[in-house]
């Protein structure tokens, strides 16, 4: 019940997800002027002082992270919507166990975003990243885990709010600081003290660093820490989220007492 | 804790009065639904005041009274969604709370809000409910093909649900919540926003499908909905007013009622409790029950010392039965808390 749940609640959402699947290109407006606007503009001006030659090459994976992260968001986005129609009481009347729900919205969540990262790969030669087969694959990997990590974020944060209007500034106010703070954009081997402490606690920079190692071969972590990190952090927000989708809408799981029916 | 059974002889029926059924198993021999000294609190605020319900398996059971009278509060602890605060409910012999899971996997519901995918056609809509029950995608996808037909809505099914009429929409959700073939059936205001040609529809079908065997419990505001059930159970303020069939409620009214607006009310209930014709308490317009009210209307016109602006003499409907029982008329909300709570031993007996 508990695996038939999860590709229940998968199928739904990727089924959705195929009918705007038109999203998938307007997703890429984003991460696009990031790469050229926002990239040839401080990589000019900075004359290639980025250690590793080109600004684009640098800021691609933290690019693939943004489409990725923002991709997960929306997708957990859904979570809210769908209690405001009523269709997710239908799921809740359902046998599947309410950890299935999590879980599953989770998974394809991560698929979106994975997804959408791929949409996003091709432009890395137009940046003119270096890549081989083996760097891909191992891109792809982290890709994978990214996802993963980003979408468990977004279901973790959508699960408490019942207002469509609300999870997007919060989601804002917690997202974007993370992805600030993760050295997308920036070498951290040069920010501030407090900054490079902050790191440690974000994990989108894991997660763009794994991807940036897996790529161009330049971490900031220990490759096993990130791994490690991404790990922890997946396990941990999705325990999260399982308990609060075990809390759920209704109260009948909150352990109310048993009726004796043979007194 | 819970009202006593006693003082209302037609709320407890003995089980074994009922038509044999078929002993498969002991869960298909329990009643439908078991309801006992169910008392459900929110905070400070008691939604339900201690109810004591039996439903036989495949009847038509239906729920009525005012908004805030605790329907949607018993409904949703039936359908597993909230838990009793004392008491206990069981569905097809089933704990509500200790076997939550197994009632689940044998019930099927239509909410009153739409609890559909809008943007997906109705065949994808089915096909989920099928996956989420535990079927398999081929298994799902039958059932769904079988089930649309049946309801008559194999056209439209690939359309998104959004495109569909408001009545195939809940015919839809309807479909939706027989995927799995459930042995009872609830529906919370199933037809709400129906014109009287979908509710028909809608109706027809729900009537086939009790004659199937399943049981359909189901809250209703509509009157001529309530009297397509076996038997109906009125609730005001968080209990049980009144339990029988449509027409033994009716008949608890005797005769008839009439009904008069006059220029000054309070004159004319003043001068009709002098002569004994006791109109009813506490209702905004005056309402007399009588054993032949055509026979005595005449009389009245002649006799009232205020002007009548209009009469009326009908049969008692389920309405009357309510407004008789409770001083107050089904479409309107129950006060947030009745002031010293239940008006006194009323409801259960006929007129004296």
């Amino acid at each position: 019940m508990m695996l038939r749940g999860i590709y229940a609640i998968v199928v739904l959402d990727m089924k959705r997800f195929w009918l705007n699947r038109a999203r998938l290109f307007a997703g890429l407006a984003q991460p696009l002027l990031y790469l050229f606007v926002l990239g040839a503009g401080i990589g000019a001006s900075m004359g290639g002082r980025m250690g590793g030659g080109n600004y684009q090459p640098f800021i691609f994976p933290g690019v693939l992270g943004l489409s990725q992260l923002f991709t997960a968001t929306f997708a957990a986005i859904t979570i809210v919507f769908d209690r405001q129609i009523g269709f997710f009481k239908a799921v809740l009347v359902s046998p599947v166990p309410r950890p299935a729900i999590a879980i599953g919205k989770i998974a394809a969540g991560a698929l979106q975003a994975f997804l959408q990262g791929v949409v996003v790969l091709p432009f890395a030669w137009i940046a003119q990243v270096p890549f081989t087969v083996g760097s891909t694959i191992a891109l792809l990997g982290a890709m994978a885990l990214a996802s993963i990590t980003f979408s468990a974020l977004g279901v973790a944060v959508a699960a408490r709010f019942t207002s469509t209007t609300v999870f997007p500034i919060v989601s804002n106010a917690v997202l974007l600081p993370m992805y600030f703070l993760s050295g997308a954009m920036f070498p951290l081997d040069m920010a501030p003290p407090w900054m490079k402490v902050a790191v440690f606690f974000d994990p989108v920079a894991y997660a763009v660093d794994l991807m940036r190692g897996a790529l161009l071969g330049r971490f900031y972590f220990n490759p096993w820490l990130s791994l490690g990190a991404l790990a922890v952090i997946i396990t941990l927000l999705t325990w999260v989220a399982v308990r609060i989708f075990n809390r759920g809408e209704d109260d009948s799981s909150l352990g109310a007492t048993n009726f004796n029916w043979r007194r | 804790m819970g009202l006593p059974c006693a003082p209302r002889p037609l709320c407890w029926r003995a089980v074994t009065e009922t038509a044999p059924a078929p002993a498969v198993s002991a869960a298909s021999q329990a009643p439908a639904i078991e309801v006992r000294g169910l008392v459900k609190r929110y905070g400070e605020v008691e939604a339900l005041r201690g109810i004591d319900l039996t439903v036989e398996a495949g009847e038509r059971f239906a729920l009525l009274g005012p908004n805030g009278a605790g329907k949607t509060t018993l409904f949703s602890i039936l359908a597993t969604l909230r838990a009793p605060t004392e008491g206990g409910a069981r569905v097809l012999g089933r704990d509500v709370v200790a076997e939550r899971d197994a009632v689940r996997r044998e019930m099927g519901i239509v909410f009153q809000e739409p609890a559909i995918e809008q943007q997906l056609s109705g065949r994808d809509n089915l096909l989920l409910m099928g996956l989420l029950y535990g079927l398999t995608t081929p298994a799902a996808r039958r059932r769904a093909d079988e089930i649309l037909g049946q309801l008559g809505l194999a056209d439209s099914a690939g359309r998104p649900a959004k495109t569909l009429s408001g009545g195939q929409r809940r015919k839809l959700e309807l479909a939706r919540a027989l995927v799995t073939d459930p042995r009872i059936l609830f529906l919370d205001e199933a037809t709400l926003g129906l014109d009287v040609e979908g509710r028909r529809g809608f109706w027809g079908h729900v009537r086939g499908l009790a004659a199937a065997g399943r049981t359909v419990f189901f809250t209703t505001h509509y009157m001529e909905e309530a009297e397509v059930a076996d038997r109906i159970a009125l609730i005001d303020a968080g209990r049980i007013v009144a339990l029988d069939t449509p027409r033994a409620l009716k008949s608890r009214l005797g005769g008839g009622v009439i009904r008069l607006q006059t220029e000054d009310d309070t004159q004319a209930r003043a001068w009709l409790t002098e002569r004994g014709l006791a109109p009813e308490p506490g209702t905004a317009e005056l309402m007399l029950l009588h054993a032949d009210p055509a026979a005595v209307l005449p009389e009245l016109l002649r006799h009232l010392p205020v002007k009548v602006r209009r009469a009326e003499v009908h049969e008692p409907s389920l309405e009357d039965v309510f407004l008789k029982l409770t001083g107050r008329k089904l479409g309107a909300d129950a006060p947030a808390e009745k002031a010293g709570g239940w008006r006194g031993g009323k409801g259960g007996r006929g007129r004296p």
